[in-house]
């Protein structure tokens, strides 16, 4: 989690420094935050590459619109705006490739070329694999659930911000991360009691 | 609903042990590869100076107004009646196969009948008769009334 993420907004003065010109106060920027970003991004799309793509992606857009920035919200809000923003285009893109070619299933075999390499449902499960018993609960959770857990731990934002993001009601984005937050003591309760067994036993 | 709502409560006072696990997983940080290039994108855009939009805004208003009061102006002190003269006019030309009629000499000579005819004669008698005729043609063309004597 982003340390200090009250913010005091800090980061909002950096990002008019940096819109004025001043290039140190990028650099500041972008160590405070790519981390976070980095990690919502990873485990939101669960896929290292496409995360890698969208990380540029964001920063990109960000150094583009620069100009235009007002401090309106806290800068963490404002950044990860941008980052809901291309995660969302990024799953459209996913669905669309989905919906042109229907046939692809399990049981019908793609020219590998046809899918990017990133989108393969294959490539996601073997993410999942590769996680820990909490990560992969977090990256089995619904896309919307999954985002807005991400970016309570990622970024210590309030439900409200959180809603704000993610452009819903407040009572949409507190009843997604309930939602998140019961799933995910569900999945990992029976990895947690055969350990509390061990114990007892122990004693 | 109380459960879920305490559930709710104790995840954002950063009591629950969903968060502690997910806090002790592994943090990865970005390659430096991404770094570099988003370091170095963000450092050459800088380079030339962003156009900053609010600084024209003084400039924007004032255009804005002076056209707003040309267009005033021009509504109020306008012309508002037509002019008769302003109506579409019909223009008619005649085209004439031959030279036309009546054209007005164009040298003092020619302004002069009696000259021109001297120097008709005196081209008679040099023997430049196509030049005679065509002269006589001009004359005839600027003088039809003139009684030409007969030695010409």
């Amino acid at each position: 989690m982003l340390q200090g993420m009250d913010l005091s907004d800090d980061d909002a003065s950096l990002m008019l420094r940096y819109r004025d010109g001043d290039t140190a106060a990028f650099a500041a920027l972008y160590a405070n935050y790519k981390g976070p970003l980095y990690r919502y991004l990873l485990r939101h799309v669960r896929n290292a590459c496409a995360a890698a793509d969208l990380f540029q992606e964001v920063w990109s857009h960000l150094i583009a619109t620069r100009a235009r920035y007002e401090p309106r919200a806290k800068f963490a809000t404002f950044l990860f705006h941008i980052a809901h923003n291309c995660a969302i285009d990024f799953f459209r893109r996913d669905s669309n490739l989905r919906r042109v070619l229907p046939a692809y299933d399990s049981d019908s075999q793609l020219p590998e070329a046809e899918v990017p390499e990133h989108q393969r449902p294959d490539r996601v499960a073997e993410f999942v694999e590769q996680q820990s018993a909490v990560l992969a609960a977090v990256a089995a959770l619904p896309q919307e659930q999954r985002e807005a857990f991400l970016l309570r731990e990622e970024t210590g934002l309030n439900v409200e911000e959180i809603a704000r993001i993610t452009d819903v009601p407040v009572e949409t984005a507190k009843s997604r991360l309930r939602y998140a937050v019961r799933k995910l003591k569900n999945s990992l309760r029976p990895m947690q009691e055969p350990e509390a067994l061990r114990l007892r036993t122990y004693a | 609903m109380p459960d879920e709502t305490d559930e709710l409560d104790q995840y954002l006072r950063g009591d629950s042990d969903v968060s502690c696990q997910y806090q002790r997983e592994s943090a990865p940080e970005p390659p430096h590869e991404l770094d570099r290039l988003v370091l170095k994108s963000a450092g050459s855009s800088n380079s030339k100076m962003p156009f900053k939009p609010q600084s024209l805004a003084p400039f924007a208003f004032a255009a804005s107004v002076l056209l707003s009061l040309a267009l005033v102006l021009a509504m109020v002190f306008g012309p508002q009646v037509k002019n008769p003269d302003d109506k579409p006019q019909v223009v008619r030309v005649r085209i004439f196969k031959s030279d036309p009629p009546r054209a007005m000499p164009a040298s003092a000579r020619e302004r002069n009948p009696v000259l021109w005819l001297a120097d008709i004669s005196a081209l008679r008698r040099a023997g430049r008769y196509a030049e005679v005729d065509a002269e006589l043609r001009r004359f005839r063309s600027a003088y039809p009334d003139y009684i030409i004597p007969i030695s010409e």
